[in-house]
């Protein structure tokens, strides 16, 4: 299975401004002290060899999507971010190649920044497209055709020409779709709460977890958490706030950390966290902060235990499991 | 994880020593519970040393939270001590913006 990420930004679409992509030229530059170049490819080696990732790219700004590549048949994508539109380019030049335009889509919960992606998915657009949309929320197809009513949006979403097919599943009740095996959990997310999905394939597992708070008062239900990340190859967990900010000022806003994150893939046995959903208010310089504290708290809790692999996401990332 | 608690007239001190990780949080949070109803009863600081923990996971931390919160206020709970480890997680997870950390026991309370 090969995962990439089209949008990895929680609860809104965010760019950097000017003065923040010339603060990364200048640091560059200093680093560089001067010396030249060959080339462009000299030039960019040296960008991504000896300066930090937050100096020599950005983690990207679209919201939540991110793509399983495991069956031939069919695309697999989680969550229909902002991320979704690019990804809805890239599938069509695949479909041009002679892809199948099957899309199933597992949605985390239907708030606006894991839906809004949706009207400009242009595989909706598309004679012959089929969507199937899995979720564990009934009203899922309700909260996609609103987003699509006049006084949100121009085109109406009975005019879009993909068949598009909802799907509702009951958590603990596994189910197969796209050459996959697929398990849900349901998520503490303020009031509606949220869907996590573990994807399976031959001996690999994949966990998608976001929008999951995981407080102070319910620890003991974190076992369920661990049972689902039990052995996973590769978690995807949203690590928007610190846990000091998540129990205390963001407390009920539906959000994990990235210490909590850790220790549940420690006690699940899991080999790689990939933290997820960054916080909007975040530069680049904020969320590598982040990443290196996280490296070094699962260093510091690690124990007897075998190391942890963290990464932080980042548009365009790709992860082979 | 060892647990020792002391009144000295000044303050209630806890000492949890060796690990608080999902093993024994419930044992942590049931005790430091425990301690800061003494500590509310006694109208005195409860200060946590921390300099016998190896280190504390974020069940630990959580329960950090769960004691301030059965304390209503009532009193403070310091953290003291702690060694580097702990430092630094404290500082990860901004815990060291919600409660007090200081060097030394005695500098709480008397």
């Amino acid at each position: 299975m090969r995962v990439r990420f089209w949008g990895t930004r929680g609860s809104l679409p965010v760019a950097p401004h000017a003065d923040a992509v010339l603060a990364k030229v200048a640091r560059a530059l200093m680093i560089a002290r001067g010396r030249s170049f060959a080339d462009q490819d000299e030039a960019t080696a040296f960008a991504r060899e000896e300066t930090e990732f937050a100096t020599h790219a950005t983690y990207g700004g679209a919201t939540a999507c991110m793509e399983i590549e495991a069956d031939e048949e069919a695309f697999v994508v989680c969550d229909m971010g902002s991320g979704m539109r690019e990804f809805g380019v890239n599938a069509l030049r695949r479909c041009a190649e002679g892809h199948p335009r099957l899309y199933h889509v597992f949605l985390s919960h239907p708030n606006f920044d894991h839906v809004m992606g949706f009207p400009f998915f242009r595989p909706a657009y598309e004679t012959g497209a089929r969507i199937v949309i899995h979720s564990g929320h009934p009203d899922a197809e309700a909260a996609l055709r609103r987003q699509q009513e006049a006084i949100c949006f121009p085109v109406p979403f009975e005019t879009l020409r993909a068949k598009i097919e909802f799907v509702t599943h009951p958590p603990d009740q596994p189910f197969e779709a796209a050459g996959l095996t697929v398990s849900l959990i349901r998520q503490a997310h303020a009031t509606r709460g949220s869907y996590g999905y573990r994807f399976e394939r031959d001996g690999k597992a994949v966990v998608y977890s976001t929008d999951a708070e995981h407080g102070a008062e319910d620890m003991d239900a974190e076992g369920a958490f661990e049972t689902f990340f039990a052995g996973a190859d590769l978690v995807i967990c949203d690590t928007m706030y610190s846990l000091g900010d998540a129990v205390s000022l963001k407390q009920d806003t539906g959000h994990a950390s990235n210490v909590v994150a850790v220790d549940l893939c420690h006690a699940a046995g899991a080999k790689r966290l990939a933290l997820f959903h960054h916080e909007p208010n975040g530069s680049d310089e904020d969320i590598q902060r982040m990443f290196y504290e996280t490296l070094r708290y699962e260093e510091l809790v690690r124990g007897e235990r075998p190391k942890l692999e963290v990464l932080c996401a980042y548009d365009g990332l790709e992860v082979e499991v | 994880m060892d647990w020792r608690l002391s009144n000295d007239g000044a303050r209630l001190v806890a000492q949890p020593a060796g690990r608080v990780d999902e093993e024994s949080w419930k044992d942590f949070s049931a005790r430091l519970t425990a301690a800061v109803h003494e500590a509310v009863e006694a109208k005195l600081p409860l200060v946590i040393d921390l300099s016998g923990l190896e280190y504390m996971t974020s069940k630990g931390l959580r329960v950090l939270t769960m004691a301030k919160s059965e304390a209503k206020g009532a009193i403070v709970i310091h953290l003291a001590a702690p060694n580097a480890a702990m430092k630094r997680i404290l500082a990860i997870s901004r815990y060291n913006m919600l409660f007090p950390v200081v060097d030394r026991v005695d500098q709480v309370g008397g």
